[in-house]
């Protein structure tokens, strides 16, 4: 044992990496189902009229959100902290059984988390607030997770080789801090067994239900700061930590600007959370709260693409790349999927546009080209680039990855195409007056308008899952791949044919 | 004056503050090639490309150590 | 300056820290005593209503419909007057939605009625042909959890001195007391009365045998909050 050289230790990583594409398959699953339900109705029976309280649209669609959330999307960013961490601080989880046994734990209490948070949302147990719907039993259990991720940043922060922290880790500790403050200030509730009766009577009803400590227009304002920067600490600020990593390494290119880095680093962590505000546009929250909603959405732009173009650049001169490697075009479509969303949110985010934009389908579109062009792709492309590497064999097969992003680009492009043209026509129909000045489109008229749509949208979204199902097997496949050389793992990951 | 109209100073004097230090920042970074350290910034980078257990760190801790 | 912080974590984190908690001082804190008022006519929910809340929210009808009128002609038009903040003072939690895949739903006290909303539950497509809303059968099965409401209403009334047994003033100069039961027992006797009156206006004959024999079902428990909202 002693003259064994050192490693750095994949465990926790590993099992990660597990959850991401199990959830990922269950989370894209139901949203499949989700979107067929919208085109024909009758698939809210599908397993027939007895199960219907569980299939039906309205219980599955918190189902969706958080397992892509909460499953799939913090299930890569843990896999990726316990690759990534040790790298770039160099030090090993093997350096500290303290660590390791933390990693470990943090990844068992997790999945017993997702356990009850998927039979708690089947039953209905649910807050109701999106991205939120836990109540007090589940969200004190997400708390003693999320301390333990934030003891093992710090932890292995602490016991560092690397003095300076790279890019990456700047985005963790952000995504860890963020999170943190947001879910603690939203989930203030009160539980209801503390009503007393003036009979005396206490401890009544359902023991694990929770009442809002802020009522009506308040706890709006703070569900949508929160909701708004649930999306910024868990679909943007981690998943560029991890783009700045994984890029560079891949494609053996420096990053282009360190400085440009350091710049909308800041720049990020000051503007996105005054842009919650633009969920609530029109709606009873005060006027000039909505406006600087609408103005810092604007200015998140500039720290967005700042990011973005700082990976599109550190290509420069390497475009060949591109083109022969599938998992750098991942993560190349990734980022500009991000310039696309980063650049569509603020314009979603301007009064007048929003006046249309609101409550409609296009605002569905947007989320998804974020979460499936840049998110999903990046996070897909890390586990790529992890594989060959925690188990020293290269990735099963490049044409079946090639094979996959196309498939999966298609499938993105239809969805929001779809969902860009369905909701501009029914925010348009909803504000359409005849020459009497009456409505000129009862509501009705203004769904079953969005019949092809939808159909088209759920074809979109079915081959996002096909995609995703191809690489839970290239990843599966490429365990018993052909082992590989230590030299080999320098730069791009080796693939087999 | 009352508390609206010195929010309303607070906030605009506080704009102000906080544009030039982002200018300043931006200035600074513009022309500085070389951290306190004595590092140049794009050094950094490598903390990245050269990241195996056994890699010379851009900065070690443990230099701070020795001195 | 910056890069110094790069080195020293815990600095950083505090710098983080404090970069991300700058918006919610300035943007959520200065306006929340000011939010939180009711506005003449807006009554705490009754113990029935409250329970048929909870089904809304255990199925999330909110995913679906939003409960917010904006100051648009379009939708005032549609939906009647835009929304006040004072009128959700006793929602907790909010329930605004952010997708309209249904229409609003802030104002259907006023337009739909207990007979609608028995069929349309029942089976959606029968009322608006062309509809995608599934249908909501288990809620004549399923028994509303009266318990669970009257516990949310001792706890605000407790906690957030939400007005109950204590008139409350309505737009046309009257006041209104909405009543909590002093037990359990009081409290589904007070809730018993209110479905009553529901399932007068309702087909559906075992819904109207149980609540003959004492018991709620879930869809009067909704129907009764769905009448609520205007």
């Amino acid at each position: 044992m002693e003259n064994r050289p050192l490693e750095y230790d994949y465990t926790v990583a590993k099992m990660f990496m597990l959850t991401t594409i199990i959830l990922g398959i269950v989370g894209m699953l139901i949203g499949v189902i989700l979107a067929f339900q919208l085109a024909f109705p009758g698939v809210n029976t599908i397993l027939g009229e007895g199960l219907a309280e569980y299939t039906n649209f309205s219980r599955l669609r918190p189902l969706h959100t958080d397992a892509v959330i909460f499953g799939f999307t913090l299930s890569g960013i843990f896999s990726t902290w316990y690759y990534v961490g040790q790298r770039v601080l160099k030090v090993s989880m093997a350096e500290s059984k303290l660590l390791m046994g933390l990693g470990k734990v943090h990844f068992w209490l997790y999945l017993v988390v997702v356990a009850a948070v998927v039979v708690s949302l089947f039953a209905g147990v649910t807050t109701s607030k999106e991205y939120a719907e836990f109540e007090w039993p589940i969200d004190i259990a997400v708390v003693v997770v999320w301390v333990i991720f934030g003891m093992s940043i710090f932890g292995l922060i602490g016991i560092r080789r690397e003095k300076s922290l790279y890019i990456s880790i700047w985005y963790y500790i952000a995504t860890f801090l963020g999170i943190a403050m947001l879910y603690l200030f939203n989930n203030m509730e009160i539980p209801t067994i503390l009503g007393q009766s003036a009979a005396g009577e206490s401890g009544i009803g359902a023991w694990y239900h929770s009442v809002s400590m802020y009522a009506g227009t308040n706890d709006a304002l703070v569900e949508w700061w929160y909701g708004h920067n649930a999306v910024a600490f868990g679909f943007t600020v981690p998943i560029v930590a991890m783009i700045y990593y994984f890029l560079p390494k891949e494609s053996g290119q420096a990053i282009y600007s360190y400085k440009l880095s350091l710049l909308s680093f800041w720049g990020l962590m000051f503007v996105y959370l005054w842009a919650g505000g633009h969920h609530l546009l029109y709606s009873t929250v005060p006027d000039w709260m909505q406006t600087m909603g609408s103005i810092f959405s604007v200015i998140l732009i500039l720290p967005s693409w700042g990011s973005a173009i700082n990976m599109l650049l550190t290509m420069k001169g390497e475009w060949q790349q591109v083109a022969a490697s599938p998992l750098i075009k991942f993560m190349i479509l990734g980022s500009t999927f991000y310039m696309f969303s980063t650049l569509e949110g603020p314009i979603q985010a301007i009064k007048s546009v929003n006046a249309i934009a609101h409550f409609t389908d296009w605002i569905v579109g947007h989320v998804h080209d974020g979460v499936l062009g840049w998110v999903g792709f990046m996070i897909m492309a890390a586990l790529f680039h992890m594989a060959p590497r925690v188990f020293k064999r290269e990735i099963y097969s490049k044409s079946l990855m090639a094979a996959q992003f196309w498939i999966q680009t298609l499938g993105v492009v239809l969805y929001f195409t779809s969902m860009w043209i369905a909701g501009i026509t029914q925010g348009m129909m909803w504000r359409a007056h005849d020459e009497f000045g009456n409505l000129a489109y009862s509501f009705i008229d203004t769904v079953t308008v969005l019949h092809p749509y939808y159909t088209i949208r759920g074809v979109g979204g079915l081959l996002y899952l096909v995609g995703f199902l191809m690489f839970a097997y290239n990843i599966y496949k490429t365990m018993s791949a052909r082992p590989v050389e230590e030299h080999e793992l320098q730069n791009a990951s080796p693939m087999g044919a | 004056m009352d508390i609206a109209q010195l929010q309303a100073y607070g906030y605009f004097g506080l704009t102000i503050f906080l544009v030039i230090v982002l200018y300043g920042y931006i200035y600074h970074l513009y022309t500085a090639k070389k951290d306190v350290d004595g590092v140049d910034y794009e050094k950094y980078s490598n903390m990245a490309l050269k990241d195996d257990i056994d890699d010379t760190p851009v900065s070690s801790v443990s230099d701070d150590k020795e001195k | 300056m910056f890069h110094w912080l790069e080195k020293h974590p815990f600095f950083f984190a505090v710098g983080v820290f404090l970069a991300i908690s700058f918006a919610g001082l300035v943007e959520i804190l200065p306006n929340f005593a000011q939010a939180a008022r009711p506005v003449i006519g807006t009554a705490p929910y009754s113990t029935l209503e409250l329970a048929g809340r909870h089904v809304y929210i255990k199925n999330s009808c909110n995913a679906c419909h939003s409960q917010l009128v904006r100051p648009f002609k379009s939708e005032t038009d549609r939906y009647g007057h835009y929304s006040l903040s004072g009128e959700y003072a006793y929602d907790r939690p909010f329930l605004w939605g952010s997708k309209r895949t249904g229409p609003d739903l802030m104002r259907v006290g006023n337009y739909r009625t207990t007979d609608w909303h028995e069929n349309h539950m029942k089976n959606p497509a029968s009322v608006v042909p062309g509809s995608i809303m599934p249908a909501y059968r288990w809620m004549f099965t399923n028994s509303a959890d009266i318990d669970t409401a009257y516990a949310e209403q001792l706890t605000v009334a407790q906690f957030f001195s939400v007005p109950y047994n204590e008139p409350v003033p309505m737009k046309d100069g009257s006041s209104k007391v909405v009543k909590m039961g002093k037990s359990i027992a009081d409290a589904k006797a007070i809730a018993l009365e209110e479905a009553k009156v529901i399932a007068e206006d309702m087909k559906d004959q075992d819904v109207k045998d149980a609540v003959a024999r004492g018991e709620i079902p879930e869809i009067v428990a909704i129907i009764a909050y769905l009448n609520s909202l205007k």
